[in-house]
């Protein structure tokens, strides 16, 4: 990854290799211009030690033969040999210039030798005046020398004078050089160090607007910056964080919205409740004129009628509060045995009712007004509808841990599609219609389910023509939730 | 406005860009600090000849140098010129003696007839085996023991003029003979040619005088033999650079008309006054096939080739440019 270190490492190293190559270019070109000048330096020296030397080698033969002695002697010897060297060194010079004058040069050294050998010889064979007449020839041929050595130079300035203008040029040149080159280094660090500083500090300013928008509320603006170090990847989780906040405060938004509906649904349903509480008429008023009329049928001696009358009382007072808690399966079957007795004096010899009950299942809790709504139904499609009536087979069995409640009847049955509709509770034809209790089956089903928690509470067979079975499968212990 | 900066910005880059690029293309493209080649320590080239004279920078020698320098290419010698100004003896025999000093292979000089260089001449260059030729001027040999001369025959040019003047004299009159007071070998011979050709007219008398070197002294001269003797007809003059000076003192005194005036010198002033008729007659002289002829002479003597050498000399072309034949 890009990192903002890495790109300020590069930086100075970019800054610190072109300030390294400048240098080496600098110095390279200054170190062979040193050694141009100590060549020529060198050059000069050389041929004036030449001309020194001749100068000194006269100067101690002109000792010598004033005063002779071996030390003076030894001196012009060590002077000699000094011009010799010298005169090696000299002959290394020579180029297309000096090339004559150079070798008339050394040849001239090579005469003044021989005039001092001479001169010390003939002085040593006490012939004082040629050695006197060759020490003169050696003093003229050393004025000579010097004088030659100037012509030389001479030479040497005229030759190297292109050379000489050429290196004062290069140095006029190197100083404009110096200066363009710093101008536009400055230029271009300048505006590079711009750029660099802005690639850093852009994202950083738009990564702190976002920040500014985002505090003052608008979670909609999305962020995005085209960096590649850490920075984007600061403003990408920054972007992340934005959008689950804005996930977050939608989803409180609707939900608080479903509420809000949810109430007002709630607030309806009670006052239609109370409207429909209203609109009936006061039960109690109805059981007492129920009871009334009961008792003055008894006393006109119309029993049955006094009977059908309390059986209505009962189921209606039942009706009127058992819906909301639990009751046991005895009080069901009670219930259920005024509801037969009711429906009896209705249908008469149609309506066959066998009771197989096992007594010691009674006492399992049911919740209220299940198993009368189911008979009802029974009786509403098994024996109305035929003219013949028909038999309905109430039972009440253990088996393991539970208590089978079955309902049957002989009526026209149904197909397996109205089952699992029935089952599933997409039946909505208008429920409870034609109930006496306004209970359907579905509500039945349903309430059954809710209160054992299972979902195999209740079990339908049938077959088109053959009848209806509704098993009802009562655990024993309600488990608990 | 953005683009305008972005656009500005970039023009001084270019800019800046091109002035240093231009600098380091000057800097390094021209960067030659090679110093100038040295050569082996051997010779390359063949001999070390030297040419020395005592009129440095005179159009004669200035001919001679460039004749001299043309074979010298040619024959792959090197050659240098030395010389003195206004014949100054002191540096000219110095010349010499460096010359010798510095073995070079062979000596080229304009003879001079005095001891110092006569004794030069025999003991130090023959001492170190350098041969020395004489040109233009020459030396009698048994003096300077020189190996050869190359340059104009001053006798025969003497005769020639000799014979022009009988010729425009009518053999009649006074004949002025200027010479400088310098023994030099060619002005002797150029006399003798002269005199050898006019003591066959026994009617012309020639008078020689004998002028200095100096401007000064030439119109002084001059001045008296006219004084002296008011009938002269011709005037010679025999030595090199006196023949301007003469013929202006003349042409101040007298229509110049009058005179024959003759010179054994063709410097471009003097053929300006022969041009003007102002001269009756020069010798004109072959001082570019003297240099040239010398240096190849030397050569060849050196490369053993041109053996022996003839002691007289060899004799380059003179011509007798009279001022009636000019165009």
């Amino acid at each position: 990854m890009n990192t903002v270190q890495k790109k300020i490492l590069s930086l100075t190293a970019i800054v610190l290799f072109i300030m390294v190559a400048i240098w080496f270019i600098l110095t390279y070109y200054n170190q062979k211009m040193q050694d141009q000048y100590n060549d020529i330096l060198q050059r000069y020296l050389q041929m004036n030690e030449v001309s020194e030397s001749s100068q000194q080698l006269v100067t101690s033969l002109n000792n010598y033969i004033q005063a002779p002695s071996p030390s003076k002697l030894s001196n012009v010897e060590g002077d000699r040999t000094r011009l010799l060297d010298a005169q090696l060194q000299i002959a290394d010079l020579r180029n297309n210039g000096n090339q004559f004058t150079l070798t008339n040069y050394l040849n001239l050294i090579d005469s003044l030798v021989d005039s001092t050998n001479r001169s010390i010889r003939l002085l040593d064979e006490k012939n004082n005046e040629e050695a006197l007449n060759n020490f003169t020839e050696a003093t003229r041929l050393s004025k000579y020398i010097s004088e030659m050595t100037l012509t030389l130079l001479g030479t040497e300035l005229k030759t190297y004078d292109q050379f000489y203008r050429g290196m004062i040029n290069q140095s006029v040149e190197l100083k404009k050089l110096g200066v363009w080159m710093l101008a536009l280094i400055t230029f271009l660090l300048l505006l590079f160090t711009y750029w660099f500083s802005l690639s850093i500090t852009r994202p950083i300013q738009r990564l702190t607007q976002a920040a500014r928008e985002l505090s003052r509320g608008r979670f909609d603006t999305h962020i995005e910056i085209n960096a590649n170090d850490e920075i984007s990847f600061l403003a990408k989780t920054f972007d992340r964080m934005r959008i689950n906040i804005n996930n977050l405060i939608s989803e409180i938004q609707t939900k608080a919205q479903l509420e809000s509906e949810l109430q007002k649904n709630k607030l309806l349903l009670q006052e239609s409740q109370l409207r429909s509480l209203q609109s009936q008429i006061n039960p109690h008023f109805l059981f007492n004129t129920l009871d009334t009329l009961s008792k003055k049928a008894y006393l006109e001696g119309s029993l049955e009628t006094s009977d059908l009358l309390t059986s209505v009382a009962r189921l209606l007072r039942y009706n009127l509060k058992r819906l909301d808690r639990p009751v046991t399966l005895y009080e069901e079957v009670r219930v259920l045995r005024e509801y037969i007795f009711i429906q009896k004096t209705r249908f008469t010899e149609r309506l066959h009712f066998v009771e197989e009950v096992d007594e010691d299942c009674l006492y399992v809790q049911i919740p209220g007004l299940t198993i009368q709504p189911i008979i009802e139904n029974a009786v509403i499609h098994a024996i109305e509808p035929l003219e013949e009536g028909g038999t309905i087979t109430f039972r009440v069995r253990k088996e393991d841990s539970d208590v089978i409640v079955e309902i049957e009847d002989e009526g026209s049955g149904m197909s397996e599609d109205k089952i699992s509709q029935i089952m599933e509770d997409r039946f909505s034809s208008q429920e409870g219609d034609g109930h006496s209790t306004g209970i359907g089956f579905g509500n039945v089903i349903n309430r059954l389910k809710l209160y054992y928690g299972r979902e195999d509470v209740m079990a339908i067979q049938s077959e088109v023509g053959k009848g209806t079975k509704v098993i009802l499968k009562l655990p024993k212990e309600r488990e608990a939730g | 406005m953005r683009k305008l900066v972005i656009v500005l910005l970039s023009a001084i880059c270019l800019v800046l860009l091109g002035f240093t690029l231009s600098s380091f293309i000057h800097v390094f493209q021209n960067y030659n600090l090679s110093a100038p080649a040295n050569v082996g320590s051997t010779n390359k080239t063949g001999y070390r000849l030297i040419l020395i004279t005592q009129e440095l920078d005179t159009p004669f020698w200035d001919k001679v140098e460039s004749g001299a320098s043309k074979a010298a290419a040619k024959y792959g010698a090197e050659l240098e010129v030395w010389g003195s100004y206004g014949a100054n003896q002191e540096d000219f025999l110095k010349n010499m003696e460096i010359a010798i000093a510095s073995k070079v292979d062979g000596i080229l000089v304009q003879g001079l007839n005095t001891d110092e260089f006569n004794q030069l001449a025999t003991v130090k260059a023959a001492e170190n085996g350098i041969p020395i030729f004489t040109i233009a001027n020459d030396v009698p040999i048994e003096d300077s023991l020189r190996r050869t001369y190359i340059g104009s025959d001053h006798y025969k040019a003497g005769q020639m003029i000799g014979t022009q003047l009988a010729e425009d004299l009518g053999q009649k009159g006074k004949v002025v003979l200027m010479v400088s007071d310098r023994q030099e070998d060619f002005q002797s011979k150029r006399l003798n040619g002269i005199l050898s050709i006019l003591k066959f007219y026994p009617n012309i008398e020639p008078i020689t005088v004998v002028a200095g070197d100096t401007r000064e002294k030439v119109v002084t001269a001059t001045n008296e033999i006219m004084n002296k003797e008011p009938g002269v007809a011709a005037f010679v003059s025999v030595t090199a650079n006196n023949a301007s000076a003469m013929v202006q003192e003349i042409g101040k005194r007298a229509q110049l008309s009058r005179f024959h005036i003759y010179s054994f010198d063709d410097s471009p002033e003097i053929k300006t006054l022969l041009k003007e008729k102002k001269m009756s007659g020069i010798i004109e002289q072959s001082p570019e096939m003297m240099g040239e002829l010398g240096v190849q002479l030397m050569v060849k003597w050196l490369q053993g080739e041109s053996f022996p050498l003839k002691y007289d000399g060899y004799y380059t072309d003179i011509k007798l440019l009279k001022a009636d034949e000019l165009p």
